[in-house]
Protein backbone atom coordinates (compact mmCIF):
# COMPACT_ATOMS: atom_id res chain seq x y z
CA UNK A 1 0.00 0.00 0.00
CA UNK A 2 2.95 2.55 0.94
CA UNK A 3 4.66 1.75 -2.28
CA UNK A 4 1.60 2.53 -4.20
CA UNK A 5 1.71 6.00 -2.48
CA UNK A 6 4.78 6.41 -2.85
CA UNK A 7 4.97 6.02 -6.65
CA UNK A 8 1.75 8.15 -7.01
CA UNK A 9 3.74 10.91 -4.96
CA UNK A 10 6.91 10.78 -7.22
CA UNK A 11 4.44 10.86 -10.40
CA UNK A 12 2.57 13.95 -9.03
CA UNK A 13 6.05 15.32 -8.41
CA UNK A 14 7.18 14.81 -12.03
CA UNK A 15 4.22 16.21 -13.35
CA UNK A 16 5.29 20.30 -12.96
CA UNK A 17 8.78 18.70 -13.65
CA UNK A 18 7.57 17.07 -17.29
CA UNK A 19 4.97 20.26 -17.90
CA UNK A 20 8.04 22.88 -18.26
CA UNK A 21 9.89 19.72 -20.52
CA UNK A 22 7.80 19.99 -22.80
CA UNK A 23 6.58 23.71 -23.19
CA UNK A 24 10.13 23.86 -23.71
CA UNK A 25 10.22 21.24 -26.76
CA UNK A 26 7.05 22.93 -27.71
CA UNK A 27 8.66 26.38 -28.12
CA UNK A 28 11.54 24.48 -29.94
CA UNK A 29 9.09 23.05 -32.26
CA UNK A 30 6.78 26.48 -32.88
CA UNK A 31 10.29 28.22 -33.57
CA UNK A 32 11.24 25.91 -36.11
CA UNK A 33 8.33 24.96 -37.61
CA UNK A 34 6.60 28.31 -38.07
CA UNK A 35 9.91 28.78 -39.94
CA UNK A 36 8.92 26.19 -42.00
CA UNK A 37 5.43 27.40 -43.22
CA UNK A 38 6.24 30.91 -43.08
CA UNK A 39 8.96 29.60 -45.89
CA UNK A 40 6.10 28.30 -47.66
CA UNK A 41 4.46 32.02 -47.67
CA UNK A 42 4.27 35.26 -49.35
CA UNK A 43 6.45 38.41 -47.25
CA UNK A 44 2.91 40.16 -47.06
CA UNK A 45 1.42 37.12 -45.13
CA UNK A 46 3.95 36.99 -43.05
CA UNK A 47 3.36 40.65 -41.95
CA UNK A 48 -0.43 40.15 -41.76
CA UNK A 49 -0.07 37.01 -39.87
CA UNK A 50 -1.96 34.86 -42.52
CA UNK A 51 0.09 32.58 -43.39
CA UNK A 52 -0.61 30.23 -45.97
CA UNK A 53 -3.54 31.76 -46.84
CA UNK A 54 -2.69 31.72 -50.91
CA UNK A 55 -1.45 28.20 -50.74
CA UNK A 56 2.05 26.94 -51.08
CA UNK A 57 4.20 29.37 -52.01
CA UNK A 58 7.33 26.95 -53.68
CA UNK A 59 8.53 29.88 -55.46
CA UNK A 60 10.67 31.19 -52.36
CA UNK A 61 12.83 28.36 -52.80
CA UNK A 62 13.42 28.48 -56.67
CA UNK A 63 14.25 32.23 -56.24
CA UNK A 64 16.26 31.11 -52.88
CA UNK A 65 18.17 28.69 -55.23
CA UNK A 66 18.38 30.64 -58.11
CA UNK A 67 17.94 34.69 -57.59
CA UNK A 68 20.03 34.45 -54.34
CA UNK A 69 22.85 31.91 -55.10
CA UNK A 70 21.88 29.81 -52.04
CA UNK A 71 22.00 26.45 -54.78
CA UNK A 72 25.67 27.02 -55.25
CA UNK A 73 26.40 27.72 -51.45
CA UNK A 74 24.79 24.57 -50.82
CA UNK A 75 26.76 22.47 -53.71
CA UNK A 76 29.66 24.76 -51.53
CA UNK A 77 28.54 23.06 -48.67
CA UNK A 78 27.92 19.28 -49.50
CA UNK A 79 31.18 19.93 -51.51
CA UNK A 80 33.33 21.10 -48.09
CA UNK A 81 31.41 18.77 -45.69
CA UNK A 82 32.08 15.51 -47.71
CA UNK A 83 35.59 15.73 -48.81
CA UNK A 84 36.27 16.84 -45.24
CA UNK A 85 34.31 14.11 -43.51
CA UNK A 86 36.17 11.64 -45.61
CA UNK A 87 39.86 13.35 -45.16
CA UNK A 88 39.43 13.69 -41.68
CA UNK A 89 39.12 9.77 -41.26
CA UNK A 90 41.88 8.93 -43.79
CA UNK A 91 44.17 10.93 -41.65
CA UNK A 92 42.34 10.30 -37.76
CA UNK A 93 42.09 6.51 -37.83
CA UNK A 94 45.35 5.10 -39.03
CA UNK A 95 46.92 7.67 -36.51
CA UNK A 96 44.26 6.66 -33.77
CA UNK A 97 44.98 2.97 -34.78
CA UNK A 98 48.30 3.13 -33.88
CA UNK A 99 48.05 5.41 -30.94
CA UNK A 100 46.21 3.03 -28.80
CA UNK A 101 48.28 -0.31 -30.40
CA UNK A 102 51.43 0.69 -30.49
CA UNK A 103 53.94 1.78 -27.53
CA UNK A 104 56.76 4.19 -29.04
CA UNK A 105 58.37 6.90 -27.78
CA UNK A 106 55.96 10.11 -27.97
CA UNK A 107 53.01 8.40 -27.99
CA UNK A 108 51.64 9.96 -24.77
CA UNK A 109 52.61 12.98 -26.00
CA UNK A 110 51.09 13.04 -28.80
CA UNK A 111 48.28 12.08 -27.51
CA UNK A 112 48.14 14.78 -24.86
CA UNK A 113 49.00 17.52 -27.69
CA UNK A 114 45.68 16.36 -29.33
CA UNK A 115 44.15 16.97 -26.61
CA UNK A 116 45.29 19.96 -25.15
CA UNK A 117 44.37 21.68 -28.90
CA UNK A 118 40.75 20.91 -28.07
CA UNK A 119 41.28 23.81 -25.92
CA UNK A 120 42.76 25.86 -28.20
CA UNK A 121 40.29 28.81 -29.63
CA UNK A 122 40.23 29.31 -33.38
CA UNK A 123 41.14 32.99 -32.60
CA UNK A 124 44.45 32.17 -31.70
CA UNK A 125 45.19 30.00 -34.77
CA UNK A 126 43.57 31.97 -37.65
CA UNK A 127 45.95 35.07 -38.14
CA UNK A 128 48.98 33.26 -38.99
CA UNK A 129 47.04 30.57 -41.23
CA UNK A 130 45.49 33.21 -43.41
CA UNK A 131 49.09 34.79 -43.89
CA UNK A 132 50.32 31.42 -44.88
CA UNK A 133 47.78 30.90 -46.97
CA UNK A 134 47.91 34.45 -48.69
CA UNK A 135 51.71 33.51 -49.38
CA UNK A 136 50.88 30.27 -51.02
CA UNK A 137 48.02 32.51 -52.83
CA UNK A 138 46.01 29.82 -51.63
CA UNK A 139 42.85 32.05 -50.25
CA UNK A 140 39.51 31.79 -51.64
CA UNK A 141 39.97 28.13 -53.14
CA UNK A 142 37.58 25.56 -52.00
CA UNK A 143 40.62 22.80 -51.67
CA UNK A 144 42.11 25.48 -48.75
CA UNK A 145 38.97 25.12 -46.68
CA UNK A 146 39.01 21.38 -47.36
CA UNK A 147 42.64 20.91 -46.11
CA UNK A 148 42.06 23.63 -42.94
CA UNK A 149 38.80 21.85 -42.07
CA UNK A 150 40.66 18.64 -42.21
CA UNK A 151 43.82 19.46 -39.92
CA UNK A 152 41.11 21.60 -37.66
CA UNK A 153 39.30 18.39 -37.03
CA UNK A 154 41.96 15.52 -36.72
CA UNK A 155 43.16 16.18 -33.39
CA UNK A 156 39.30 15.29 -32.02
CA UNK A 157 38.52 12.59 -34.20
CA UNK A 158 41.90 10.99 -33.32
CA UNK A 159 41.41 11.35 -29.18
CA UNK A 160 37.41 9.88 -30.31
CA UNK A 161 38.30 7.08 -31.78
CA UNK A 162 41.11 5.92 -29.88
CA UNK A 163 39.32 4.41 -27.20
CA UNK A 164 37.30 2.42 -30.08
CA UNK A 165 40.75 0.62 -31.75
CA UNK A 166 41.99 -0.10 -27.95
CA UNK A 167 38.88 -2.55 -27.41
CA UNK A 168 39.49 -4.48 -30.41
CA UNK A 169 41.77 -8.12 -29.86
CA UNK A 170 44.83 -8.30 -31.32
CA UNK A 171 44.16 -11.76 -32.68
CA UNK A 172 42.89 -9.95 -35.73
CA UNK A 173 45.90 -8.46 -37.05
CA UNK A 174 48.12 -11.82 -36.15
CA UNK A 175 46.38 -13.84 -37.96
CA UNK A 176 46.26 -11.22 -41.31
CA UNK A 177 50.03 -11.68 -40.56
CA UNK A 178 50.09 -15.02 -40.55
CA UNK A 179 48.18 -14.96 -43.86
CA UNK A 180 50.66 -12.54 -45.42
CA UNK A 181 48.57 -9.51 -45.18
CA UNK A 182 50.86 -6.14 -44.80
CA UNK A 183 50.13 -4.07 -41.36
CA UNK A 184 48.63 -1.17 -44.14
CA UNK A 185 45.94 -3.53 -45.50
CA UNK A 186 44.87 -5.37 -43.01
CA UNK A 187 44.38 -1.99 -41.17
CA UNK A 188 41.92 -1.14 -44.01
CA UNK A 189 39.98 -3.87 -44.54
CA UNK A 190 40.12 -5.35 -41.04
CA UNK A 191 40.54 -3.22 -38.43
CA UNK A 192 39.03 0.01 -39.90
CA UNK A 193 35.77 -2.01 -40.41
CA UNK A 194 35.80 -3.45 -37.46
CA UNK A 195 35.53 -0.07 -35.30
CA UNK A 196 32.62 1.00 -37.30
CA UNK A 197 30.60 2.03 -34.41
CA UNK A 198 32.87 4.54 -33.45
CA UNK A 199 33.78 5.46 -37.29
CA UNK A 200 29.80 6.47 -38.01
CA UNK A 201 29.31 8.36 -35.31
CA UNK A 202 32.34 10.70 -35.37
CA UNK A 203 31.44 10.58 -39.58
CA UNK A 204 28.29 11.86 -38.54
CA UNK A 205 29.29 14.44 -36.01
CA UNK A 206 31.78 15.85 -38.28
CA UNK A 207 29.79 16.18 -40.88
CA UNK A 208 27.42 18.55 -39.04
CA UNK A 209 30.32 20.35 -37.14
CA UNK A 210 31.71 21.10 -41.19
CA UNK A 211 28.44 21.75 -42.36
CA UNK A 212 27.52 24.35 -39.34
CA UNK A 213 30.95 25.62 -39.32
CA UNK A 214 31.19 29.87 -39.90
CA UNK A 215 34.16 31.69 -38.73
CA UNK A 216 36.63 30.01 -40.69
CA UNK A 217 34.53 30.07 -43.88
CA UNK A 218 34.28 33.68 -43.38
CA UNK A 219 37.67 34.34 -43.39
CA UNK A 220 39.18 32.15 -46.31
CA UNK A 221 36.21 31.71 -48.30
CA UNK A 222 34.60 34.80 -47.90
CA UNK A 223 33.61 35.16 -51.54
CA UNK A 224 30.16 34.35 -53.33
CA UNK A 225 31.68 31.75 -55.90
CA UNK A 226 32.96 29.64 -52.95
CA UNK A 227 30.99 30.37 -49.69
CA UNK A 228 29.73 27.48 -47.61
CA UNK A 229 25.67 28.17 -47.01
CA UNK A 230 26.24 29.27 -43.47
CA UNK A 231 28.36 32.84 -44.85
CA UNK A 232 26.08 32.27 -47.83
CA UNK A 233 22.70 32.69 -45.65
CA UNK A 234 24.52 35.43 -43.60
CA UNK A 235 25.03 37.33 -46.50
CA UNK A 236 21.47 37.15 -47.97
CA UNK A 237 20.01 38.14 -44.36
CA UNK A 238 21.86 40.96 -44.78
CA UNK A 239 20.93 42.02 -48.20
CA UNK A 240 17.28 41.27 -47.48
CA UNK A 241 17.13 44.59 -45.13
CA UNK A 242 17.25 45.72 -49.02
CA UNK A 243 15.94 43.47 -51.04
CA UNK A 244 12.67 42.96 -48.12
CA UNK A 245 12.28 39.15 -49.37
CA UNK A 246 11.40 37.85 -45.90
CA UNK A 247 9.73 34.37 -47.84
CA UNK A 248 12.42 34.08 -49.92
CA UNK A 249 15.13 34.76 -46.50
CA UNK A 250 13.02 31.40 -44.21
CA UNK A 251 13.52 29.64 -47.28
CA UNK A 252 16.71 29.97 -47.03
CA UNK A 253 16.95 29.05 -43.47
CA UNK A 254 15.40 26.10 -44.40
CA UNK A 255 17.91 25.00 -46.35
CA UNK A 256 20.27 25.32 -44.28
CA UNK A 257 19.00 23.02 -41.72
CA UNK A 258 17.38 20.92 -43.27
CA UNK A 259 20.46 18.29 -44.42
CA UNK A 260 21.45 18.19 -40.64
CA UNK A 261 18.05 18.31 -39.04
CA UNK A 262 17.36 15.08 -41.37
CA UNK A 263 20.26 13.48 -40.07
CA UNK A 264 19.14 14.44 -36.68
CA UNK A 265 16.09 12.90 -37.00
CA UNK A 266 17.10 9.35 -38.19
CA UNK A 267 20.55 9.42 -36.17
CA UNK A 268 20.08 11.44 -32.97
CA UNK A 269 21.12 8.41 -30.54
CA UNK A 270 24.28 7.59 -32.71
CA UNK A 271 24.93 11.25 -32.96
CA UNK A 272 24.24 11.93 -29.08
CA UNK A 273 26.61 9.11 -28.25
CA UNK A 274 29.27 11.26 -30.12
CA UNK A 275 28.91 13.96 -28.23
CA UNK A 276 28.43 12.29 -24.41
CA UNK A 277 31.74 9.74 -25.75
CA UNK A 278 33.73 12.88 -26.91
CA UNK A 279 33.04 15.53 -23.46
CA UNK A 280 33.13 12.67 -21.25
CA UNK A 281 36.42 11.58 -21.42
CA UNK A 282 37.60 14.99 -21.80
CA UNK B 1 61.97 -3.73 -37.22
CA UNK B 2 63.19 -0.85 -39.35
CA UNK B 3 59.67 -1.80 -41.04
CA UNK B 4 57.51 -1.57 -38.35
CA UNK B 5 58.96 1.91 -37.49
CA UNK B 6 58.00 2.69 -41.49
CA UNK B 7 54.49 1.49 -41.25
CA UNK B 8 53.88 3.20 -37.60
CA UNK B 9 55.31 6.55 -39.60
CA UNK B 10 52.71 6.02 -42.45
CA UNK B 11 49.94 5.50 -39.73
CA UNK B 12 50.60 8.63 -37.47
CA UNK B 13 52.74 11.53 -39.49
CA UNK B 14 49.72 12.73 -41.62
CA UNK B 15 47.95 13.36 -38.18
CA UNK B 16 50.73 15.25 -36.48
CA UNK B 17 51.68 17.12 -39.52
CA UNK B 18 48.38 18.36 -39.64
CA UNK B 19 48.34 19.16 -35.87
CA UNK B 20 51.83 20.74 -35.84
CA UNK B 21 50.63 22.96 -39.06
CA UNK B 22 47.43 23.98 -37.52
CA UNK B 23 47.55 23.90 -34.08
CA UNK B 24 51.36 24.26 -32.52
CA UNK B 25 53.09 26.40 -35.72
CA UNK B 26 50.10 29.20 -35.42
CA UNK B 27 49.72 29.16 -32.15
CA UNK B 28 53.60 30.06 -31.56
CA UNK B 29 53.17 32.82 -34.37
CA UNK B 30 50.32 34.62 -32.56
CA UNK B 31 52.06 35.02 -29.47
CA UNK B 32 54.96 35.94 -30.92
CA UNK B 33 52.88 37.87 -32.97
CA UNK B 34 51.09 39.62 -30.56
CA UNK B 35 54.35 41.39 -29.19
CA UNK B 36 54.90 43.55 -32.91
CA UNK B 37 52.98 46.44 -34.97
CA UNK B 38 52.41 44.11 -37.77
CA UNK B 39 51.00 46.45 -40.59
CA UNK B 40 48.26 43.63 -42.13
CA UNK B 41 48.41 40.42 -41.15
CA UNK B 42 49.99 39.08 -44.58
CA UNK B 43 53.44 41.07 -43.38
CA UNK B 44 56.64 38.62 -43.76
CA UNK B 45 58.33 38.56 -40.47
CA UNK B 46 60.64 41.27 -41.64
CA UNK B 47 57.99 43.99 -41.68
CA UNK B 48 57.14 43.42 -38.01
CA UNK B 49 58.13 45.98 -35.72
CA UNK B 50 58.98 45.14 -31.57
CA UNK B 51 56.90 47.22 -29.81
CA UNK B 52 56.82 44.93 -26.71
CA UNK B 53 53.36 44.16 -24.93
CA UNK B 54 52.52 47.88 -26.14
CA UNK B 55 49.50 46.08 -28.28
CA UNK B 56 47.89 44.84 -24.73
CA UNK B 57 48.06 48.29 -22.94
CA UNK B 58 46.58 49.78 -26.32
CA UNK B 59 43.85 47.21 -26.15
CA UNK B 60 43.22 47.63 -22.41
CA UNK B 61 42.91 51.13 -23.25
CA UNK B 62 40.62 50.98 -25.79
CA UNK B 63 36.57 51.70 -24.58
CA UNK B 64 35.47 49.48 -27.37
CA UNK B 65 37.77 46.41 -26.32
CA UNK B 66 37.10 46.98 -23.06
CA UNK B 67 33.43 46.87 -23.41
CA UNK B 68 34.05 43.36 -25.68
CA UNK B 69 35.42 41.82 -22.62
CA UNK B 70 33.07 43.09 -20.50
CA UNK B 71 30.44 41.16 -22.67
CA UNK B 72 31.79 38.27 -22.91
CA UNK B 73 32.67 37.94 -19.13
CA UNK B 74 28.47 38.76 -19.06
CA UNK B 75 27.71 36.16 -21.25
CA UNK B 76 29.85 33.69 -19.24
CA UNK B 77 28.35 34.42 -15.93
CA UNK B 78 24.76 34.95 -16.41
CA UNK B 79 24.38 32.89 -19.36
CA UNK B 80 26.56 30.34 -17.71
CA UNK B 81 24.04 30.48 -14.42
CA UNK B 82 21.24 29.62 -16.66
CA UNK B 83 22.16 27.07 -18.40
CA UNK B 84 23.74 25.11 -16.36
CA UNK B 85 20.76 25.46 -13.78
CA UNK B 86 18.51 24.59 -16.22
CA UNK B 87 20.69 21.83 -17.61
CA UNK B 88 21.51 20.63 -14.58
CA UNK B 89 17.68 20.70 -13.21
CA UNK B 90 16.37 19.14 -16.97
CA UNK B 91 19.45 15.78 -16.08
CA UNK B 92 17.95 15.19 -12.92
CA UNK B 93 14.36 15.32 -14.16
CA UNK B 94 14.89 13.19 -17.04
CA UNK B 95 17.03 10.55 -14.82
CA UNK B 96 14.88 10.49 -12.22
CA UNK B 97 13.01 7.01 -11.83
CA UNK B 98 9.37 8.06 -13.24
CA UNK B 99 11.15 8.81 -16.77
CA UNK B 100 10.36 6.07 -18.50
CA UNK B 101 12.95 5.42 -21.48
CA UNK B 102 10.90 6.35 -24.52
CA UNK B 103 10.00 9.93 -22.93
CA UNK B 104 13.60 10.14 -21.57
CA UNK B 105 15.39 10.16 -25.01
CA UNK B 106 12.86 12.27 -27.12
CA UNK B 107 13.11 14.81 -24.46
CA UNK B 108 16.87 14.56 -24.74
CA UNK B 109 16.92 14.64 -28.41
CA UNK B 110 14.44 17.73 -28.80
CA UNK B 111 16.65 19.81 -26.12
CA UNK B 112 19.77 18.88 -27.66
CA UNK B 113 18.20 19.85 -31.71
CA UNK B 114 18.86 23.55 -32.03
CA UNK B 115 22.70 22.33 -31.37
CA UNK B 116 23.04 20.56 -34.46
CA UNK B 117 21.66 23.74 -36.49
CA UNK B 118 23.81 26.19 -38.17
CA UNK B 119 23.85 28.59 -35.28
CA UNK B 120 23.07 31.47 -38.01
CA UNK B 121 19.91 29.65 -39.32
CA UNK B 122 19.10 29.61 -35.23
CA UNK B 123 19.89 33.75 -34.40
CA UNK B 124 17.82 34.10 -37.86
CA UNK B 125 15.19 32.20 -36.54
CA UNK B 126 15.43 34.64 -33.23
CA UNK B 127 15.86 37.55 -34.55
CA UNK B 128 13.48 37.44 -37.68
CA UNK B 129 10.91 35.31 -35.79
CA UNK B 130 10.74 35.23 -32.17
CA UNK B 131 11.63 38.54 -31.23
CA UNK B 132 9.72 40.05 -34.20
CA UNK B 133 7.43 42.85 -32.60
CA UNK B 134 4.93 42.79 -35.73
CA UNK B 135 4.48 38.89 -35.73
CA UNK B 136 6.58 37.46 -33.59
CA UNK B 137 6.74 34.60 -31.34
CA UNK B 138 6.69 36.60 -27.96
CA UNK B 139 4.48 39.07 -29.50
CA UNK B 140 1.45 36.49 -29.70
CA UNK B 141 1.96 35.00 -26.67
CA UNK B 142 2.00 38.24 -24.79
CA UNK B 143 -0.91 39.46 -26.71
CA UNK B 144 -2.40 36.15 -26.02
CA UNK B 145 -2.20 36.40 -22.57
CA UNK B 146 -3.53 39.71 -22.27
CA UNK B 147 0.36 41.25 -21.40
CA UNK B 148 0.31 43.70 -23.93
CA UNK B 149 3.11 45.62 -22.63
CA UNK B 150 5.43 42.86 -22.27
CA UNK B 151 4.00 42.53 -25.50
CA UNK B 152 5.75 45.48 -27.01
CA UNK B 153 8.98 45.04 -25.25
CA UNK B 154 11.50 45.66 -28.03
CA UNK B 155 13.45 42.53 -27.95
CA UNK B 156 16.24 43.97 -30.59
CA UNK B 157 16.27 47.77 -29.92
CA UNK B 158 19.81 49.07 -28.39
CA UNK B 159 19.11 48.58 -25.10
CA UNK B 160 17.94 44.90 -25.00
CA UNK B 161 19.63 43.19 -27.61
CA UNK B 162 22.49 42.09 -25.04
CA UNK B 163 19.80 40.56 -23.19
CA UNK B 164 17.77 39.12 -25.97
CA UNK B 165 21.19 37.69 -27.69
CA UNK B 166 22.51 36.44 -24.29
CA UNK B 167 19.15 34.05 -23.59
CA UNK B 168 18.62 33.26 -27.50
CA UNK B 169 22.24 32.32 -27.34
CA UNK B 170 21.94 30.01 -24.02
CA UNK B 171 18.60 28.43 -25.44
CA UNK B 172 20.43 26.71 -27.55
CA UNK B 173 23.05 25.86 -25.26
CA UNK B 174 20.89 23.79 -22.96
CA UNK B 175 20.90 21.03 -25.05
CA UNK B 176 24.47 20.07 -24.76
CA UNK B 177 24.75 20.58 -21.11
CA UNK B 178 21.80 18.48 -20.87
CA UNK B 179 23.69 15.41 -22.34
CA UNK B 180 26.58 15.67 -20.55
CA UNK B 181 25.07 16.35 -17.23
CA UNK B 182 22.76 12.86 -17.93
CA UNK B 183 25.66 10.93 -18.60
CA UNK B 184 27.25 12.12 -15.79
CA UNK B 185 24.54 10.83 -13.61
CA UNK B 186 24.03 8.11 -15.41
CA UNK B 187 27.16 6.41 -14.40
CA UNK B 188 26.34 6.93 -10.83
CA UNK B 189 25.54 3.32 -9.61
CA UNK B 190 21.89 2.71 -8.87
CA UNK B 191 22.61 1.16 -5.99
CA UNK B 192 23.51 4.41 -4.54
CA UNK B 193 20.17 6.30 -5.20
CA UNK B 194 18.38 3.19 -3.86
CA UNK B 195 19.88 2.95 -0.81
CA UNK B 196 19.15 6.27 -0.17
CA UNK B 197 15.74 5.85 -1.02
CA UNK B 198 15.54 3.18 1.03
CA UNK B 199 16.53 5.24 3.93
CA UNK B 200 13.99 7.90 3.08
CA UNK B 201 15.84 11.05 1.41
CA UNK B 202 14.28 13.22 -0.89
CA UNK B 203 15.14 13.83 -4.65
CA UNK B 204 16.67 17.21 -2.99
CA UNK B 205 18.54 15.31 -0.08
CA UNK B 206 19.69 13.04 -2.80
CA UNK B 207 20.83 15.54 -5.35
CA UNK B 208 23.05 17.88 -2.81
CA UNK B 209 24.26 14.30 -1.05
CA UNK B 210 24.74 11.80 -4.36
CA UNK B 211 24.41 13.76 -7.68
CA UNK B 212 26.30 16.82 -6.79
CA UNK B 213 29.38 15.50 -5.22
CA UNK B 214 30.37 12.54 -7.38
CA UNK B 215 29.34 15.12 -10.81
CA UNK B 216 32.21 17.20 -9.50
CA UNK B 217 34.12 15.86 -13.22
CA UNK B 218 31.58 16.36 -15.11
CA UNK B 219 31.16 20.01 -13.57
CA UNK B 220 34.45 20.62 -14.48
CA UNK B 221 34.19 19.58 -18.13
CA UNK B 222 31.41 21.52 -18.40
CA UNK B 223 32.73 24.67 -17.59
CA UNK B 224 35.93 24.35 -19.35
CA UNK B 225 33.98 23.62 -22.46
CA UNK B 226 31.57 26.46 -21.43
CA UNK B 227 34.59 28.56 -21.48
CA UNK B 228 35.54 28.17 -24.51
CA UNK B 229 32.46 28.13 -26.52
CA UNK B 230 31.98 31.69 -24.69
CA UNK B 231 35.40 32.83 -25.81
CA UNK B 232 34.40 31.47 -29.31
CA UNK B 233 31.60 34.09 -29.56
CA UNK B 234 31.17 35.23 -32.82
CA UNK B 235 27.57 34.52 -35.34
CA UNK B 236 25.47 35.54 -32.86
CA UNK B 237 26.78 38.77 -31.87
CA UNK B 238 26.92 39.34 -35.69
CA UNK B 239 23.97 38.50 -36.29
CA UNK B 240 22.28 41.01 -33.46
CA UNK B 241 24.34 43.69 -35.16
CA UNK B 242 24.32 42.64 -38.60
CA UNK B 243 26.27 46.22 -40.08
CA UNK B 244 28.88 47.27 -37.47
CA UNK B 245 30.02 45.99 -34.64
CA UNK B 246 27.55 47.41 -31.71
CA UNK B 247 29.24 48.54 -28.50
CA UNK B 248 25.94 46.45 -26.67
CA UNK B 249 27.24 42.84 -28.38
CA UNK B 250 30.39 43.42 -29.42
CA UNK B 251 32.77 40.28 -27.98
CA UNK B 252 36.93 40.00 -28.23
CA UNK B 253 36.59 37.66 -31.48
CA UNK B 254 34.34 39.97 -33.29
CA UNK B 255 36.83 42.64 -32.28
CA UNK B 256 39.54 41.18 -33.86
CA UNK B 257 37.70 40.15 -37.09
CA UNK B 258 36.86 43.33 -37.76
CA UNK B 259 40.52 44.80 -36.37
CA UNK B 260 42.19 42.55 -38.63
CA UNK B 261 39.89 41.82 -41.57
CA UNK B 262 37.52 44.05 -41.42
CA UNK B 263 37.56 47.63 -43.48
CA UNK B 264 35.56 49.34 -40.34
CA UNK B 265 38.53 52.28 -39.38
CA UNK B 266 35.94 53.99 -37.32
CA UNK B 267 35.95 51.42 -34.85
CA UNK B 268 39.30 52.25 -33.34
CA UNK B 269 41.96 54.28 -33.57
CA UNK B 270 44.04 54.08 -36.44
CA UNK B 271 46.86 53.60 -35.08
CA UNK B 272 45.26 50.30 -33.08
CA UNK B 273 44.57 48.91 -36.64
CA UNK B 274 46.91 46.60 -36.84
CA UNK B 275 47.18 42.30 -36.58
CA UNK B 276 49.87 42.61 -34.00
CA UNK B 277 46.92 43.95 -31.70
CA UNK B 278 44.62 41.23 -33.19
CA UNK B 279 47.43 38.56 -32.32
CA UNK B 280 47.17 40.02 -28.59
CA UNK B 281 43.35 39.40 -28.02
CA UNK B 282 44.23 35.44 -29.57
CA UNK B 283 46.80 35.58 -26.73
CA UNK B 284 44.51 37.17 -23.72
CA UNK B 285 41.56 34.66 -25.01
CA UNK B 286 43.69 31.77 -24.63
CA UNK B 287 45.29 33.07 -21.32
CA UNK B 288 41.82 33.11 -20.06
CA UNK B 289 41.02 29.54 -21.03
CA UNK B 290 43.88 28.29 -19.31
CA UNK B 291 43.31 30.72 -16.06
CA UNK B 292 39.45 28.96 -15.64
CA UNK B 293 41.15 25.67 -16.09
CA UNK B 294 43.72 25.99 -13.40
CA UNK B 295 41.39 27.52 -11.25
CA UNK B 296 38.08 24.72 -11.83
CA UNK B 297 40.73 22.15 -11.35
CA UNK B 298 42.13 24.03 -7.69
CA UNK B 299 38.72 24.58 -6.64
CA UNK B 300 37.01 21.07 -7.70
CA UNK B 301 39.35 19.23 -6.43
CA UNK B 302 38.98 15.63 -8.04
CA UNK B 303 38.23 12.99 -4.97
CA UNK B 304 38.98 9.17 -5.20
CA UNK B 305 35.12 8.77 -5.54
CA UNK B 306 34.27 9.48 -9.10
CA UNK B 307 32.32 7.67 -11.80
Amino acid sequence: MKNIFGSLRRRMMLAPGRAVLALWVLFTAVLVGWIIVASFSTTREIFTNTLLETGLHFENYTKALINHNVGLYFLNSLLYTISSSVGILLVAAPAAYALSRFRFPGNRMIQGSFVASLGVPQIMLVLPLFALASQLRMTNSRALLIVLYVCLNVPFTTFFLLSFFSTLSRSFEEAAAIDGCGPIRAFWTIMFPLAQPGIITVAIFNFIVVWNEYFIALVFANNSEQRPLAVGLYAMVQSMRYTGDWAGMFAAVVIVFVPTFLLYIFLSERIIAGVTGGAIKG
Amino acid sequence: MKNKNWVLAIFILPAVLSFLLVFLYPTIRTFVMSFFYVRTVTDGMAKWEFVGIANYLKLLGSTMFRQSLKNIFLIWVWGGIGVFAVAGLFAVLLTSEGIGRKEKSFFRAAIYLPNVVSAVAMATMWIQYAFNTKYGLFFTIFNALGLEKAAGFQWTSPDNQFFAMTLAYSFGMVGYYLLIFMAGIEKIPRDFFEAATIEGAGMLRKFRGITVPLMRDVLRTGIVMWSISTVAFFIWSQMFSPLDPDIGTITPMVYMYNLVFGRNLTLTDPRLLNSGAGAAVGVMMTAAILVVFGLVNLLIRQRDLEY
